[in-house]
C-alpha cells in the first residue's frame, strides 16, 4: 500500500514534468490552457483511483457525504450575500477533524455537487482543485493536534488560504482559461481585480470558522469516540 | 470551442446558442451571456492594456505603453471564445443532469459515484429538516438564528448518519468487486452519432495540424487565404457542433407532428 | 429447517453491569413469522440486532447463535449481506442514494452482480412491491410509506432467507403502516421468507404472526403463538398487557370462564356478545356521554380560515373553523393531507391565511413532530438550561416529565419516548398558556404513551390549553376532552371525545368499534373492562 502511494506520486511527478515540456514544445498559442486542464486531470484521476484503490468504508463514505451536504446547503443558505460563504469554513474544519485526505474529497466533492445545484462551468475542475487543497492543507496542519488548535490560529489560517490558495488559483484560471497568451501583468491585474472579493470571502470563512468551529469539532469527535473510528468497517 | 479563428468562432458560437436555444429557451441563454458579460469585457479589455505587440499603434496609454489594433482584435477575439464556451455551457447544463454525472463516476470509480449519488441525497434532506429546525424554533417562541440552526441541523445530521453506514454494510457495502448499476444502453443509432463526430473531429484535428486554416494576430492580423482544404475544415467543425442541434430538433419536430395528427 | 437457533445467549453491554440479555433459549423455523414484543429497554432491539452481524451491538455475548445449524459467527461475510435481510425504523436514513432505481440496485452492486442482471431483479422487485411507477423518481419526492416500502425492497431485491425488521412502522402514518405490514405478510406468504420484526403497533401484527416472544428485562417471559403468548403473559401477570390489541387486553382483565382469548376485532366482538352486562352499566356510560360541561371560555378560536401556499396552488385550507377552551386538551385529527400541519402552522402565526381570523388569549407555542430539531447541547440538563437557568423552573419541569434519570445523557442516545418527553420539557419552560403539539405519540411505544398523557392531563388541569394534531386515535380517544376531525381542508366534526367517537362508525377506537352493539358509548378499553367488572 505505502509502496503503491510512492510509486504512484512518482509516476503522477513525471507526467505533469513531461506534460509541461510537451506542451511548450509543441503547441503554440493555447498551451497554457491545454498545459493546465492536462494537469487538472493527471492530479484528479489518479487521486480518485488511489482513493478508489483504499476501499473506503461505509461509515467515512457517509461521513464525507453528511459534511458535503452541510456545506451546499450552507452555500444555498447564504445566496443572497456574494462571496459570504461557509464553504471553506466547513472544508477546513473537515480536514482538521478527519484528516487530510478526507478534507480534499470534501473540498472537491462540495464543489462539484453545488455545481450540479448551482451550474456546471468551465471553472469546476479548478475550483474543485482550489477547494480540495485547502482541505488538504487544514488537515496537513492541525490534524494530528486538533485537541489543542485555538480557534483563533484556525480562523486566521482560514482567512488566508482563502485569499491565498482560492483567490489565488481561481484568479490564475481566469487567466489560464482565457487569455492564450497570458503576461505577468495580466495575472497581477486579475489578483488586484479578485482582491476585494477574496478579502470579503476570506473575512466570511474566518468569521464561520470562529463560530462554528468548536460544536463542529466536538460533534464530530463525539461520533467517533461512540461509535469507534469510522475508518474502520463495521 | 477553444479555436480563436474567427470563422471557427462563429460556427461554435452559433451552434452552441442554437442547442442552448432549443433547450433552455431565449431566456435563460441571454440571462447566462449578460451575467457575464462583465467577465467578457475584462478578457477583452486585458489584452490591449496588456499586451503591446502588434504593428498597428492607436494609442499610448498614460504610462507610455502603446495600444495596438491588433491587442484589440485579439481581445474581440478572446471574448467571443469566452462567449462561446458560456453558451455550450449553458447547454452542458440542462443535459449533463446529475445522475449522468454519477453515471459516469461509476464507471472508473464505483465508490466515488457512490458518495456522489448520496451526497445527492442528503442535500435535499438537509435543506428539509433545516426548514423544520427553523420551524421549531419559532414554535419554541424565539426568532431563528442561523448559527442555532446550522448546529442542530449538523448534530441531526451526524447522530442519524450511523444509521445510513449502517444500511449500506447491511447490504453488503465493503464485499470485494463492486459493480455500478446504470439505466443506460448503448444503442445502434449511439454508435452511429459517435462515430460521426470522432471522423468529424479527427478531419478538424488533422486540418488544424497541417496548418489550412492557419491564423495569426501578432505582429500583424493574417488568416491563410480560403482553399479547398480550409473548406472542409469548416464545414467538418459545422458538422460537429451540430451533432446535438440536428438529434434535438429531430425530437421536436416528431412531437410536432404527433400532436399536429391528433 | 430451522432458521436460528439460539442457545443460552446472554449480552452485556460495554460498562454496563447488568445484563442486556439472559440466558435467551429460541429456535426460529424457516417460513415463520415472529414478533417481538416488550417495553422500551426490555432488550427486544438488542435481541434482534444480534441475529444480523453488520448491525450487532458491541458487548460481551455468551452462548450460540445458529443460522442454518451452522454458527452466525463463522459465516462468509457475502452470505450475511445477501440471506439476512434487515431494515430499520427510520425510512430516510436507511436509504442511501438519490434515485430509487439506484437504492434497489445497492445490495446487487454491493454483491458484484453484473448490470444485466440487475435489471432483470430490481424490476421483478418493483413489480412484487408495485413500485414501478417510482422507478426513476428522487427518493427525496417519496411519501415516508413510499420510502419504507423502497427500503423492503432493496433488501428483499437480494433474495434474503430471513428478513429482520427493527420496528419498521414506528414512524408510519396508520393507512401506511397497513400498507407495510401487507407487503410484509404478501412475501412471506408468498415466498415463504422467515420474518422476525420487533415492533408497537400490535393489533395489526399479532394475528399474523406464527411465534411471539414477549420480552421484559433482557428475558423471555412469554413464548409461543399470540393466544398462548397472550396467556403465558396473563400469567406472569406482566404490565406490558396495555400494548396487547384491545380484545387481549380486555380479556385479561376480565375474563374468568376460561374463554379462548380472542385476537382480532371479529373475535373481540364474538367473545362479548357471551359476556353479561347488565341494561344498568350500559345506560351509566351512555349517559355521561351526554353531560357535557361548557365552563371555560375559549383561548384559541381559527374563523373561516382559507390557506393556499402559492397563487396558483390549490387551497389546503378551505374555510376552517376550529375553537380550543382554556384548560381543556383538543385533538385534531385527519388522514395525510388533510391539511393538520399547516393549521397548526397557521395557528401558531408561522404563516398568515389569506383570508379569516385567528385569535388567541396568549402566545402560542408548537411541538413540532421531530423532537430532534430541538436539540443543540450535549446532555439533556444543558439543552433545558440552554431556555432558563431558573433551578426551581428546571427542577418542577424534570420532575414532571420524568427526565430525572437522563439528565447527563445526550438526548441522541434516548428513546424515542424520552426524546419527546425531553422535548416537551424543554417547551414547557418557555411557560406556555396554549401549546400546540404535532403528532407527539410518532415512535413511541405504549409504556410511553400512558406517562404522556397523565403528563398532559396535568399540564391542562393546572391551566394549559392544549391542542394535539395526530393520527392517533387511541392515544386521542383516552387523552382529549375534545376531537375534531379535520378533511379536505375543513373541520367536518368537532365535539366531545365520548360523542365524537361513538357517533362515528369507521372512524373510531377499536374498543368502541368491537363493543358498539352493547356499550355503544364506550370508547377505550378501560371503559369495557369497567363495565364488566360492575357486572
Amino acid at each position: 500500500m505505502k509502496f503503491n502511494r510512492v510509486w504512484i506520486s512518482l509516476v503522477m511527478l513525471a507526467t505533469i514534468v513531461l506534460t509541461i515540456f510537451a506542451g511548450i514544445y509543441f503547441l503554440d498559442d493555447r498551451r497554457f490552457f491545454v498545459i493546465s486542464l492536462l494537469i487538472l486531470m493527471q492530479i484528479f484521476i489518479p487521486f480518485a483511483f488511489l482513493y478508489e484503490s483504499r476501499k473506503p468504508p461505509a461509515r467515512e463514505l457517509v461521513m464525507i457525504a453528511v459534511l458535503v451536504a452541510i456545506a451546499v446547503a450552507g452555500r444555498a443558505a447564504f445566496f443572497m450575500l456574494p462571496q459570504f460563504k461557509p464553504v471553506v469554513a466547513v472544508v477546513i474544519i473537515s480536514g482538521v477533524a478527519l484528516g487530510g485526505e478526507i478534507g480534499f474529497m470534501v473540498g472537491a466533492m462540495t464543489i462539484l455537487v453545488s455545481n450540479i445545484f448551482f451550474g456546471q462551468g468551465p471553472w469546476t475542475p479548478w475550483q474543485m482543485l482550489a477547494m480540495g487543497l485547502i482541505g488538504l492543507l487544514a488537515g496537513a496542519l492541525f490534524h494530528h493536534r486538533n485537541k489543542s488548535i485555538s480557534r483563533v490560529v484556525l480562523a486566521i489560517f482560514g482567512a488566508l488560504v482563502t485569499v491565498v490558495v482560492y483567490g489565488g488559483i481561481m484568479n490564475s484560471a481566469g487567466v489560464l482559461m482565457f487569455q492564450p497568451q497570458p503576461t505577468r501583468d495580466m495575472f497581477l491585474f486579475s489578483f488586484m481585480y479578485g482582491l476585494p472579493f477574496d478579502i470579503v470571502h476570506g473575512v466570511a470563512t474566518a468569521v464561520f470558522i470562529l463560530l462554528m468551529a468548536r460544536p463542529i469539532l466536538e460533534k464530530i469527535d463525539r461520533i467517533q469516540t461512540k461509535y469507534g473510528d469510522f475508518r474502520r468497517n463495521s | 470551442m477553444f479555436i480563436l479563428h474567427p470563422v471557427m468562432l462563429v460556427i461554435s458560437f452559433v451552434c452552441a446558442g442554437v442547442y442552448a436555444f432549443l433547450l433552455r429557451g431565449v431566456r435563460v441563454l441571454m440571462r447566462g451571456l449578460v451575467l457575464l458579460l462583465p467577465m467578457m469585457l475584462v478578457a477583452a479589455a486585458m489584452n490591449p492594456l496588456f499586451n503591446h505587440r502588434g504593428v498597428t499603434i492607436l494609442t499610448y496609454l498614460p504610462n507610455g505603453n502603446p495600444v495596438t489594433l491588433e491587442a484589440v482584435l485579439y481581445g474581440l477575439a478572446v471574448a467571443g471564445m469566452l462567449a462561446t464556451v458560456i453558451t455550450w455551457f449553458v447547454a452542458v447544463n440542462a443535459v449533463m443532469t446529475a445522475d449522468k454525472i454519477v453515471f459516469l463516476f461509476g464507471r472508473f470509480w464505483p465508490a466515488l459515484s457512490l458518495l456522489l449519488s448520496m451526497s445527492l441525497r442528503f442535500v435535499p434532506r438537509m435543506i428539509r429538516q433545516g426548514r423544520v429546525i427553523v420551524v421549531a424554533q419559532k414554535g419554541l417562541g424565539r426568532k431563528p438564528n442561523a448559527l442555532k440552526v446550522i448546529s442542530i441541523l449538523m448534530t441531526w445530521a451526524l447522530e442519524n448518519s450511523i444509521e445510513t453506514a449502517n444500511s449500506m454494510t447491511a447490504r453488503g457495502y465493503g464485499l470485494r468487486r463492486r459493480t455500478a448499476f446504470h439505466l443506460y444502453k448503448f444503442h445502434r443509432r449511439d454508435v452511429f452519432a459517435l462515430g460521426w463526430m470522432i471522423t468529424m473531429a479527427l478531419v478538424v484535428g488533422v486540418g488544424v495540424a497541417l496548418g489550412v486554416n492557419r491564423y495569426r494576430f501578432f505582429p500583424s492580423v493574417q488568416f491563410h487565404a480560403l482553399s479547398g482544404a480550409s473548406v472542409i475544415v469548416f464545414v467538418s467543425y459545422f458538422a460537429l457542433g451540430a451533432v446535438p442541434i440536428i438529434l434535438r430538433a429531430k425530437e421536436v419536430l416528431v412531437w410536432k407532428r404527433i400532436n399536429s395528427a391528433m | 429447517m430451522e432458521t436460528y437457533q439460539l442457545r443460552d445467549v446472554t449480552f452485556t453491554y460495554p460498562k454496563r453491569n447488568h445484563r442486556a440479555l439472559s440466558n435467551i433459549n429460541l429456535t426460529i423455523r424457516q417460513g415463520d413469522f415472529v414478533v417481538l414484543c416488550g417495553a422500551s429497554g426490555s432488550g427486544k432491539t438488542t435481541l434482534l440486532r444480534l441475529l444480523k452481524p453488520a448491525v450487532a451491538p458491541h458487548g460481551t455475548l455468551t452462548g450460540n447463535i445458529l443460522f442454518e445449524r451452522a454458527p452466525l459467527d463463522d459465516m462468509p461475510l457475502r452470505d450475511v449481506a445477501s440471506k439476512i435481510g434487515f431494515v430499520a425504523q427510520s425510512p430516510d436514513d436507511q436509504i442511501v442514494t438519490d434515485k430509487v432505481w439506484h437504492e434497489l440496485a445497492f445490495g446487487l452492486e454491493s454483491l458484484g452482480v453484473p448490470s444485466t442482471d440487475i435489471r432483470l431483479r430490481v424490476a421483478e422487485m418493483a413489480n412484487f412491491f408495485g413500485i414501478q411507477s417510482l422507478f426513476r423518481r428522487d427518493v427525496a419526492t417519496l411519501s415516508g410509506g413510499q420510502k419504507q416500502l423502497l427500503a423492503l425492497a432493496s433488501v428483499c431485491v437480494m433474495q434474503p432467507s430471513v428478513l429482520i425488521l427493527d420496528e419498521p412502522t414506528a414512524q408510519l402514518d396508520p393507512i401506511a403502516a397497513g400498507d407495510f405490514i401487507t407487503a410484509l405478510s404478501k412475501m412471506n406468504r408468498e415466498t415463504g421468507m422467515t420474518i422476525v420484526l420487533t415492533e408497537h403497533r400490535l393489533e395489526e401484527v399479532l394475528p399474523l404472526a406464527a411465534q411471539v416472544l414477549v420480552l421484559d428485562a433482557g428475558r423471555i417471559i412469554a413464548s409461543g403463538s399470540p393466544r398462548e403468548a397472550v396467556m403465558g403473559l396473563r400469567e406472569v401477570e406482566s404490565t406490558f398487557f396495555c400494548a396487547m390489541p384491545t380484545p387481549a387486553h380486555i380479556w385479561a382483565a376480565v375474563d374468568s370462564c376460561g374463554c379462548e382469548c380472542p385476537l382480532t376485532l371479529r373475535e373481540g366482538i364474538n367473545w362479548l356478545a357471551v359476556q353479561r352486562i347488565s341494561p344498568q352499566q350500559s345506560q351509566a356510560i351512555n349517559s355521561s356521554a351526554q353531560i357535557q360541561s361548557s365552563k371555560y371560555s375559549f383561548a384559541l378560536t381559527l374563523k373561516d380560515i382559507w390557506f393556499k401556499y402559492e397563487k396558483n396552488a390549490p387551497d389546503v385550507l378551505k374555510g376552517v373553523s376550529f375553537t380550543a377552551r382554556h384548560s381543556e386538551i383538543t385533538a385534531i385529527l385527519g388522514g395525510n393531507g388533510a391539511g393538520k400541519s399547516t393549521l397548526l402552522s397557521v395557528a401558531t402565526g408561522l404563516i398568515k391565511p389569506q383570508r379569516g381570523k385567528v385569535s388567541a388569549t396568549h402566545a402560542v407555542r408548537l411541538l413540532t413532530q421531530n423532537p430532534q430539531a430541538l436539540f443543540l447541547r450535549n446532555t439533556v440538563a444543558d439543552d433545558l438550561r440552554e431556555i432558563t437557568s431558573d433551578a426551581n423552573e428546571l427542577a418542577r419541569t424534570i420532575g414532571l416529565c420524568e427526565l430525572e434519570a437522563v439528565l447527563e445523557s445526550h438526548p441522541y442516545d434516548l428513546s424515542g419516548g424520552e426524546q419527546q418527553r425531553a422535548a416537551l420539557a424543554k417547551i414547557l419552560l418557555t411557560q406556555p398558556k396554549i401549546l400546540l403539539l404535532d403528532e407527539p405519540t410518532k415512535g413511541v411505544d405504549a409504556h410511553y404513551k400512558q406517562s404522556f398523557i397523565k403528563i398532559l392531563r396535568r399540564l391542562a388541569s393546572e391551566g394549559m390549553t392544549i391542542v394535539i394534531v395526530s393520527h392517533d386515535i387511541e392515544f386521542c380517544a383516552e387523552c382529549a376532552d375534545n376531537c375534531a376531525l379535520l378533511f379536505d381542508g375543513d373541520v367536518v366534526a368537532q365535539s366531545n371525545t365520548r360523542a365524537f367517537f361513538a357517533g362515528n362508525r369507521f372512524y373510531t377506537t377499536a374498543a368502541n368499534r368491537m363493543a358498539r352493539g352493547i356499550l355503544p358509548a364506550a370508547i377505550t378499553a378501560d371503559d369495557i373492562i369497567e363495565a364488566l367488572h360492575e357486572v
